[in-house]
């Protein structure tokens, strides 16, 4: 492989002039299933090889991407990129250049206790079964429960002209479950998903059995649950909801290609625009996470990355290509989602650092409000303003947990919310998801518990 | 890489189609797809690149004993491969489960002919064209205000071509082509930034007005700046079609689909025959809709698509069917079984929801309305309960109506209630149908919807 990917990096310098050039190869196997009430759709196993080549010519840059690996193909390819380059740049008003890093070459092995590739489809079949079983056998009101099941192995090949030459092992194991629960008219709704870079023993802790009866006891909880009141409310979210509001309503704000689109950060490096007690991150390096790997697909070594420190907008993500237009550090946040597209500026494993409160302190301090525990789906605009569907609430009374209420979402805008941060618990969780801007993405998010001192709930009631 | 050609593309299925037979596979289907798409991308106010993206690939799905094995590939230059794929569906097949209401794989059928999904200009498209289309988007859009940045969006060309062969004698080919160019811009003024605005035209014939796009994508984003927050109340409002179609995917789309019906997940099991709508809402899956985004001349399976009666006045008529949920109810598959490509099996899913249109003007609209909002785009319609059809999304951008006339943008107001009370509630259509994704529809009034303010 190393051979072919070098000839081509060299070609393309003589023949075409290329400023930047790189190559990534990819081989991958997927298991996935699909078991619908305990039937299985299909079990299903797939190859996928290919190849992405990516330069920069005159400023701008050009892409080719082919389901081969051999050298005639992806010669035809890096020329067909080159040209492709060359006339992207005939309108450029400013010429894109990447801030340098160093060489690196590597190769990362993936070491998982329990490999999924050596597991028979059968004990993956049994594994969501038993999830099944648990879900439709927890109450005769759930009617309904769809499973999910996807492995990846492979290896990714990445070459630059810079001297980088990275082979590193892709592992991920995903599972979604979603369950329905029905009564007279009302239906509830109920997901959770599983995800992990280190292997299939993440089955030892997410086990059928739990998983199955988190997301069934959900889902039959809801059927007494009523609408939540619409209006401003102040509201304790829980680490699932911290998450994805530090995924959504800051963390894509803090994507430095959004960030110079024109999000409301883009004057606010270096300014407070949050509570004293808010800390982001953006870390990819945490072992066995689902946003975690060791390099980028531009080569870059991924990073714990300091996004809000005490408030204060300190950092943002970027790709080689952001981080030298803002004069900033590399941090390895640029992803592919595969071979088929180009590498964006992605997070990782986003979280809020935890404090010093308990649960019950936080509840305390709400007279009439909600508990927002578990989200479903989430999205931010550039302007700030976010929304984020909750799957999981209660009704806080003064200062003690009510009634469970349904259907609910948050709204706001992201800055003036994070001022309105007025405690943050001490306990912390990190939950696996997926993100899609355009390409989908593994990612993580989490936090602790936080009371927040209003936020617009979006209720029916 | 070489593009495949039709008998190229057939072959490759039937011959899996009989390896896999000769294998020991009860039945047999092979999908293959091809995938030549050219793009060319603004990024932050100028074209910044441009890509060429050939993916092609076989899906085989084996049946033994009633348990389904499914299996891919994209490495087609050999046998080996495709041997080896033949053999992974099979064992795939056979540590599966057997599936009682499995029935048969699809049977051959005549199929019906469609119109304007193929336009030979687009494949004559070179990148050069495409740069043209997205400079003339650019300058449309500095032309129309200052104020506005266009952030981002495109020109791309794609040539697909499919085909399906299985065990029951069906060799089916298609191939069409789609072009799409669009624009997402803000507005920025003194400190404030809008929601990102957008603009864009998909068509399978080379018919775009990327001046128009870009003017419009201008326009919307300068009249979102000066945004005001609003009170809480019920209110009418105006879905654009981008606001509808997102509402629909998530909640109305689902509860028409046998799959979701025969699962207990959709409100909508028994009522076929009920008055589910506003009398004046008549909608079709309509996989024959000429030049529709979805029109192909068979579906994932190779059933022929067709144009069927979902809502007619009001009253729920029919759902939709892949071959399964079909022949799990002794039915003839409506033609509505898609797939991603040759990644995976096939799904019920629509084809062009065609929403039927009114006869009144967006203005016309407008001016019926006293007191309303005018809805473009939402966020978070993905997080509605799909059972149900609760949702509870943010309106961004949206306007204010007053008297009949648009008065300003407003800000972050939240809409919240139910998709079914919706298609009850809507009181006018008008005749501004257009495409976009799986939606045929035009703008729709909406009465007495929550929206809750500051």
């Amino acid at each position: 492989m190393k051979d072919i990917l070098m000839k081509i990096v060299d070609r393309t310098a003589q023949k075409f002039g290329a400023e930047y050039t790189e190559v990534r190869a990819q081989r991958l196997f997927k298991t996935m299933l699909t078991l619908k009430e305990g039937r299985v759709e299909a079990a299903k196993q797939g190859i996928e090889n290919g190849a992405a080549l990516r330069v920069l010519v005159n400023g701008a840059w050009g892409f080719a991407s082919v389901g081969a690996l051999n050298f005639e193909t992806l010669n035809e390819a890096i020329s067909d990129a080159c040209k492709m380059a060359k006339t992207a740049s005939s309108r450029l008003k400013t010429p894109i250049k990447l801030i340098e890093t160093k060489a690196v070459e590597d190769k990362v092995v993936a070491k998982p206790r329990e490999d999924p590739s050596k597991i028979s489809i059968e004990d993956k079949i049994n594994t969501t079964m038993t999830m099944n079983n648990k879900i439709l056998g927890y109450d005769n009101h759930v009617k309904s429960c769809t499973i999910d099941y996807l492995d990846l192995t492979g290896t990714n090949y990445f070459i630059n002209n810079e001297g980088t030459y990275i082979e590193q092992d892709k592992l991920y194991v995903w599972s979604r479950i979603t369950a329905i629960a029905t009564e007279a008219d009302v239906f509830t709704f109920s997901r959770e998903e599983i995800g992990s870079t280190s292997g299939y023993e993440i089955f030892n802790v997410e086990t059928p059995e739990i998983v199955g009866e988190r997301v069934a006891k959900r889902a039959v909880e809801q059927l007494k649950a009523k609408p939540p009141k619409g209006g401003t409310f102040p509201v304790v979210l829980g680490p699932n909801v911290v998450g994805v509001f530090a995924h959504e309503a800051f963390g894509h704000l803090a994507e430095a290609d959004l960030t110079l689109s024109g999000s409301v950060l883009l004057d606010k490096l270096g300014k407070k625009i949050a509570s004293n007690i808010v800390t982001f991150y953006d870390d990819g390096t945490i072992d066995g996470a689902f946003g975690s790997f060791k390099y980028d697909d531009e080569g870059v070594p991924a990073q714990k990355t300091l996004l809000i420190k005490d408030g204060v907008v300190v950092g943002l993500m970027h790709s080689r290509e952001t981080a030298q237009k803002l004069n900033a550090k590399p941090t390895g946040n640029a992803r592919a989602e595969d071979f088929r597209v180009e590498p964006i500026i992605r997070m990782r494993n986003t979280f809020m650092e935890p404090k010093d409160y308990s649960f019950e302190e936080l509840v305390e301090g709400v007279k009439a409000g909600y508990y927002f525990k578990s989200f479903r789906g989430g999205q931010a605009n550039l302007d700030g303003t976010f929304q984020v569907g909750i799957q999981e609430a209660y009704e806080i009374v003064n200062g003690e947990l009510g009634q469970p209420v349904r259907n609910a979402s948050i709204s706001g805008n992201t800055l003036e919310t994070l001022l309105k941060v007025d405690a943050v618990g001490k306990d912390f969780e990190l939950w696996p998801g997926r993100c899609g801007k355009g390409q989908t993405a593994f990612i993580c998010d989490g936090g602790p518990h936080i009371r927040v001192k209003e936020v617009l709930v979006g209720g029916s009631a | 890489m070489v593009v495949l050609k039709q008998e190229e593309m057939l072959s490759l299925a039937e011959d899996a189609v009989k390896f896999a037979l000769k294998r020991g596979a009860d039945e047999a289907e092979a999908f293959t797809y091809q995938g030549l798409t050219t793009n060319v991308v603004i990024e932050r106010g100028q074209i910044a690149r441009s890509s060429r993206i050939i993916d092609r690939g076989l899906g085989i799905r084996a049946i033994i004993n009633k348990a389904v094995g499914f299996s891919y590939t994209n490495v087609l230059e050999s046998n080996v491969t495709i041997e080896e794929t033949v053999r992974k569906a099979l064992s795939s097949a056979k540590a599966s489960k057997p599936d009682e209401n499995w029935h048969s794989l699809a049977s051959r059928k005549p199929l019906a002919s469609v119109e304007k999904t193929y336009d030979r200009r687009i494949v004559e498209l070179r990148s050069e064209d495409l740069v043209k289309v997205a400079s003339v988007m650019l300058d449309a859009a500095e032309k129309t205000d200052k104020r506005v940045f266009p952030i981002e969006g495109g020109a791309g060309a794609s040539y697909l071509s499919v085909a399906v062969a299985n065990s029951n004698g069906i060799a089916n080919f298609d191939h069409g082509t789609i072009i799409e160019c669009s624009l997402a811009t803000i507005g920025q003024q003194g400190g404030e930034v809008t929601p990102v605005c957008f603009e864009f035209n998909t068509e399978r014939s080379y018919n775009i007005d990327p001046e128009w796009i870009g003017k419009e994508a201008a326009r919307l984003a300068a009249s979102a700046l000066k945004a005001k927050k609003i009170e809480t109340k019920s209110t009418n409002v105006i879905l654009a079609q981008s606001a509808f179609q997102d509402l629909l995917y998530f909640t109305l789309i689902n509860a028409v689909k046998a799959d979701f019906v025969q699962r207990n997940q959709s409100a909508f099991k028994g009522r076929i025959g009920e008055k589910v709508a506003s009398e004046i809402v008549t909608i079709y899956d309509d996989g024959l809709f000429s030049g529709g985004l979805r029109t192909w001349r068979f579906d994932g399976e190779g059933a022929p698509q067709q144009k069927t009666l979902i809502v007619e006045k009001g009253v729920l008529r029919n759902f939709i069917y892949d071959n399964y949920t079909a022949k799990k109810e002794e039915k003839e598959s409506t033609g509505n079984a898609a797939r991603a490509g040759y990644l995976s099996t096939p799904n019920v899913e629509a084809t062009n929801f065609h929403f039927m249109p009114g006869n009144k003007s967006p203005e016309e609209l407008i001016s019926e309305v006293d007191d309303g909002l005018l809805v473009y785009y939402l966020q978070g319609a993905h997080s509605s309960n799909p059972a149900s059809g609760e949702f509870s999304v943010v309106a961004t951008p949206a306007w204010k109506i007053k008297n009949g006339e648009i008065a300003y943008a407003t800000k972050g107001a939240m809409l919240a209630g139910n998709i079914f009370q919706i298609l009850k509630n809507i009181s006018a259509l008008a005749d501004n149908e257009r495409k976009i994704g799986q939606l045929v529809a035009p703008w729709v009034l909406v009465e007495n919807v929550k929206v809750i303010g500051k």
